[in-house]
This record gives structure tokens, sequence and C-alpha cells, in this order.
């Protein structure tokens, strides 16, 4: 009994942190964004700020039953992901529900919001979310095939399904996996290129060409529950990331307050300079069309995922 | 300035050709009068003769006091650089003048425009009768009798001004000690 | 949001913070102000340090600001635009064409006062104002929301015939629904 509720505490533990610090990165990201084109930009709270702004909205339309849900759909792959990603690896403060085999269950679970998005926007009847949609779904075609690639590589090299003993293998080795199969890693960070969304990739969002295309008829709470369920989602694919290539953080053997604290730090530092990848690279583009997008993952992306494999499969 | 060979060769040709007058007005640009009904040959002229091949722009202006629409089509020569300007005049009360849409395509729009701001009929102009406006039941608004200030009070919301705000010409000219001259009176607002 | 008894509880305030310091724009660039918003966005005067950022659609926008004179045939646009807003909601209207008609106040196509159609919270007058004017403008309508005076959404629904029937007086086809959502 005194499991579960640790359990229970655990996870509410784990949603309140991945929550706070996705909005805080969209906050740290916009106040860069600004230094960067010369102005002095909002304050890192402003996404919060925004947050509440949207869910005290007197007035909210929703256009159906879907529409409804989308959102709440979002938030619940969101949780559901967040519940299968080692957060700190072996720490008791942070349990997770992982199993043998999670990783191909979170390749599937992550379309899994997409996928209720592409539903709401499909019953809101704006054209512009069915453009958007289109070319989501699209981009996801685009960079799924090299992510999956690199994941395979990294099953093959190490005979395994499971992201903690990904993580395991990397803290017992001592080499990133980043290193022990470099072709598989620039593979997935070509990949989070469009994961992210940030120029190039922002062909989805494109306010200026889409009216910020799903997302265009849901105001209020609605779009407020997207935004935090967007900021639980970028959290979700740093901290796998992190734990796939960038030999995790936390020690499992020690799960006192100082090395926890220890563990979050290092897990903060690697998420955010990772997270700094799409970003600058984002800074200095413009944005794709759809088909050079496509182009771009099923190009060299796809190429080093190969390579990967016959990596993993011939050297190991 | 030039001597405006090109200019005269060209007054000449189409004058002589339609029988009609003309003049040079200054380089690069010579207008010529034409009847109504010799319009569109003359456009045709001096497109396919003289290689007039771009049309700028057609445009109405409205002669209330001598109850004329005057029409002018505005046509360029893009390697010799010369403007010509056909003027014709057509009947105020009788608006219609033939559609050359056939020789340049866009002349439809302005045709379109024309008809919905002065009335005038294009006979086999194709194309919705809204264009600028919607639900417009006035007179066409810019022909000149149509009132635009006092439809504009009647129609619209004017806001009163404020009740220390001074006329700016009395002003003016009281402080430079000047007269307010005759034709500016009338937009006093004493 | 001020409540019957004319004050405002604590929520009143938390949300209040929240909405003065995030205002989505809805830019709508009927006239020539339109050109002053580019350069109020970035960075010679950044508006974003006031939380103040452009939306894409009216469903997720705040403030609807109307930069320049509007023609009847706009104005049919502007109205439908704005009813598609969540409340609370907001109107600024940008130069003095839409105070009084500015330099068209005796045109036959555009309106005169656009306060007589649908409820305005702010004008900045100028033609065209600077984007000092412009950032005064949104700080006084921070103001003015901070204050819980800003409701003007609710007053639009109340007095929904009154607008109406100076709409309809101009858009004389009456084409759309009679609340469109
Ligand atoms: S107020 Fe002046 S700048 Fe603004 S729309 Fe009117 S005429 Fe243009």
């Amino acid at each position: 009994m005194e499991d579960l509720g640790l359990k229970i505490f655990g996870a509410i533990l784990t949603t309140i942190m991945a929550f706070t610090v996705g909005m805080t990165y969209g906050g740290i990201v916009r106040k860069l964004t600004a230094r960067v084109q010369n102005r002095y930009g909002p304050p890192v709270y402003q996404n919060f700020l925004d947050l509440l702004k949207l869910q005290s909205k007197k007035t909210n339309i929703a256009h159906g039953f879907m529409g409804h849900m989308a959102p709440v759909w979002i938030i619940i792959a969101a949780v559901t992901v967040l519940m299968f990603i080692p957060i700190l690896n072996g720490n008791l403060w942070f349990p997770n529900l992982s199993f043998h085999g999670d990783l191909i269950f979170l390749l599937y679970m992550m379309v899994f919001g997409s996928l209720g998005m592409a539903l709401g926007a499909g019953q809101t009847g704006n054209p512009n979310s069915a453009i958007g949609v289109t070319r989501g779904l699209s981009q996801m075609v685009g960079y799924e095939i090299p992510f999956v690639l690199a994941l395979v590589a990294l099953m093959i090299q190490f005979q395994t399904t499971s992201v903690q003993d990904l993580t395991q293998v990397q803290h017992e080795t001592g080499v990133w996996n980043a290193f022990a199969n470099p072709f598989a890693f620039l593979a997935a960070l070509l990949a989070s290129l469009g994961m992210f969304r940030y120029s190039p990739f922002d062909i989805v969002g494109a306010p200026a060409e889409l009216a910020s295309g799903p997302v265009s008829e849901f105001g209020g709470k609605y779009l407020g529950t997207m935004m935090s369920g967007g900021a639980v989602f970028a959290f979700i694919k740093l901290t796998l990331y992190v734990h796939l290539f960038f030999g995790g953080a936390g020690n499992p053997d020690d799960s006192g307050i100082l090395a926890t604290l220890a563990g979050i730090g290092i897990l903060l530092v690697k998420t955010f300079l990772l997270y700094m990848i799409p970003v600058f690279y984002g800074w200095i583009n413009p944005r794709y069309r759809t088909e050079q997008a496509i182009r771009y993952f099923w190009g060299w992306p796809t190429a080093l995922g190969i390579v990967g494999v016959l990596w993993a499969v011939f050297f190991n | 300035m030039t001597d405006l060979v090109k200019e005269n060769i060209l007054l000449n040709a189409v004058t002589s050709a339609f029988k009609i007058e003309g003049k040079v007005i200054r380089d690069r640009r010579v207008e010529v009068h034409a009847d109504k009904n010799t319009v569109s040959s003359i456009l045709l002229f001096a497109k396919k003769q003289l290689g007039y091949i771009h049309m700028n722009h057609m445009t109405c202006i409205d002669w209330i006091e001598q109850g004329e629409f005057e029409l002018v089509y505005t046509i360029y020569h893009p390697v010799d650089k010369l403007t010509l300007f056909v003027k014709t005049r057509i009947d105020r009360e009788i608006p219609v003048m033939e559609n050359i849409d056939t020789i340049w395509d866009h002349a439809n729009t302005y045709e379109r425009e024309m008809r919905e701001m002065f009335g005038i009929e294009f006979p086999g102009l194709v194309g919705e009768h809204d264009f600028i406006l919607e639900d417009w039941d006035q007179i066409p608004p810019m022909r000149k009798e149509f009132d635009t200030h006092k439809y504009a009070a009647e129609t619209f919301y004017t806001r009163p001004g404020r009740e220390d705000a001074k006329d700016v010409r009395e002003e003016l000219s009281k402080r430079s000690g000047t007269v307010v001259p005759d034709f500016a009176k009338k937009y006093s607002r004493e | 949001m001020e409540n019957d008894k004319n004050s405002q509880k604590i929520v009143d305030y938390i949300g209040n913070f929240a909405r003065k310091h995030s205002l989505f724009v809805l830019a709508y660039g009927t006239g020539c102000g339109a050109i002053e918003i580019p350069a109020t966005m970035t960075s010679r005067y950044d508006a974003e340090r006031f939380g103040i950022r452009g939306a894409a659609t009216p469903r997720q926008a705040d403030v609807l600001l109307i930069t320049g004179y509007l023609s009847t045939k706009t104005l049919k646009r502007v109205i439908r635009v704005y009813e598609q807003m969540q409340e609370p909601k907001y109107v600024i209207g940008f130069g003095s064409c839409t105070v009084n008609g500015g330099m068209y106040y005796d045109s036959y196509n555009t309106i005169n006062g656009l306060d007589q159609y649908i409820p305005v919270d702010v004008y900045i007058n100028g033609c065209m104002p600077r984007p000092e004017a412009v950032i005064s403008g949104f700080v006084k309508l921070q103001e003015l929301i901070m204050a819980g005076k800003a409701n003007n959404g609710e007053k639009y629904r109340e007095n929904l015939e009154h607008y109406r029937s100076n709409q309809k007086k101009i858009i004389k086809n009456w084409k759309m629904p009679d609340y469109n959502w």
C-alpha cells in the first residue's frame, strides 16, 4: 500500500515537473529569440501568464465532441507517455511503469496526441486546420523514418527494447550511446529538428500562411490545454533523447535528496543544451515547404540511420 | 529638351489615318481626340500597326457642366517609350461605350469599375455588377451630382467636434493679419 | 472584471493580472495604419516585452486592433471577426479615421466613428499614430483591464440590438446569422 502511495506521489511530482520545465523552456526560448533579434523580450514566465489568461477566458467555443476531446486527448497522451519515460535512472522519487519493450510502445504512443489533434482539427471544419493536419502528418512521415531507424540501431546494438536498460548500459559502461553509435545519434538528432517544429520545420502551424494551422479554431481553455500538453511533450522528447543518447541522469544506487537534486540538475543541463539545437537551427532558417521538409528527412538523416543500423549489425 | 520628332511622327500617323485632332503634350506624351465610334479602331490600329501593345490605364472624367463624360485610354509603346492618350467624349444622359476587353483583357477590370462608379454601360461586358461597392443603392458615387458629404452625414454618425475647436483658416489669418480669400470662405466653420 | 457590487475578488485580480500581461492581438490591417504594426512589434519598439503578441485567428485573440479607416465592406468582416472572438475581448481603434472618420470624414464608403458599430475600449488618435502612441494605448488598455473596466464583450451582448440596428443601417443586404459565435 505504501508502495502504491509513493508511486502516485511520484507520478504527480513527475507531471508537475515536466509541465513546469517545459513551460519554462518555452519562455526561455522566447526570451532568447528576442535577444537574438535585438529585442528586450518578454519575461521568462510569460508562458505561464499566457496559460493563466487562456484558462481564465469567459467564453470558450467548441465545435462538437472531438473538438472538445482533442486537447484532453493531447494531455492524456502526454501524461501517459511521461509515465513510461525514466526521469531519473532508477530513482525512487520518480517511479515509472517501464517494462521490456516500452521503446516500441513509446513509438506508438507519441503519435497518439497528434492523432487526437488531427481528429479535433478535422471537426472544426476550418480549411486551414485541414491543411495544417495534412502537413503535420506528412512531416511526421518524414521524420519518423530516421528516428525509428536510429532506435532500431540501438535496439540491435544492445539487444534490448527497454529505455531503462539502454540507460543502464550507458551507466555501466560509461560510454554514451551518442558515441557508441554516432550514426544513429546523428539521424535521431536531425529527426528531432522536425519533432520540435521550430523553423525551418514549422510548416504545421505557420501563422502567416495557415493562421496557426490545426489550432486555428481553438481558443481559450482549449488552446491553453493544448499548450500545456505541448510543454509536457517537449520535456518528454528531451528526456527520452537524453536517456537514449546522453547517458541519462541520476544514480540508480542512490535515491537520497542530494543525489536526486544533483540528478535533476544534470538532467536540466542536458535537456536544455539539447533543446538549443533545434532552436539555434531555427533562428537561422526560413520555413521549408512540405515537400522540401520531407525530402530533407528522407535524405541524409535516413541515410545516416541506415548506416547506424549497419554499424550496429556488423561492428557489435 | 528634345525636338519631339518621335512624338510628331506618332501624332501624324494617328491623326492622318483617322482624320482627327490631336497634340503633343510634352516629350513622350501625345494625345488625340477621337469620336466615340472610332476609339476601338484607333486602339486596334495603335496596337497592331504601331506597336502600342500595352494599355496602362483607362479612366473617366465627369464634365457635368457640358453634360459629358470623357473617357481616356492610356496606351504605351515599350520600345519607343511613348505614351498615347486617346480621349473621347460620350453623352452623360445615355452613357454607353464600346467594350474593348477583346483588345486588352485587363480592360475588363477598368470597365467594371467605371460601370460601378459612373454608371457607364459597356454592352457585352462580362462580370459581377458589384465590384468594389457592396449593396450600393444610390446613384453611382463618382458622378458629380452625388453629394458625398451629405450622404456621409446622413448615413454615418458624425462625432460632434470639440466645443473649443477653432477654425484653422480664420485663426491663422487673424494671427498673421491677412484676409481669408473669397474662394476659401465657403469652407469656413461659420 | 467588476462584479455587480463594483468590486473585485482576489480571483479577478489574478485573472486580470494575467489578462493584462498577455494580450494576443489580432491586427486587422484595414487602413494605412497597419504599417505601424511591424514597427511596433519588431526590435525598435518591441511590444512583446509587455506580453503583446500577434494572434493568427480571432478565436485565439484578445485584442482586435482596427488600424485605420473602415469601408462599409470591411465593416462586415470586422463584425464577423469581432463576434468570433472569445470573451473577454477588447477593441483598440487606431488612428483618427476610427475616431471620427479622419480625412475620410465625407467619404461615401468609410464609416465615421467605430464605436457606433462595435464597442471600443481605447482610441489612439493621430494620423497615423507613432509606435510610442500605440504602446501608450496598450498601456492604457492594461490599466483598464486591471481596474476591471474593460468588459465590452458583455456590453456588446447586452446592447446587441442597438449595435445591430446601427450595423444594419449600413450593411443593407444582411446575410449573416444574427450572432455568429
Ligand atoms: S488615420 Fe490617417 S493614417 Fe490612419 S488610416 Fe486614417 S488616413 Fe490613414
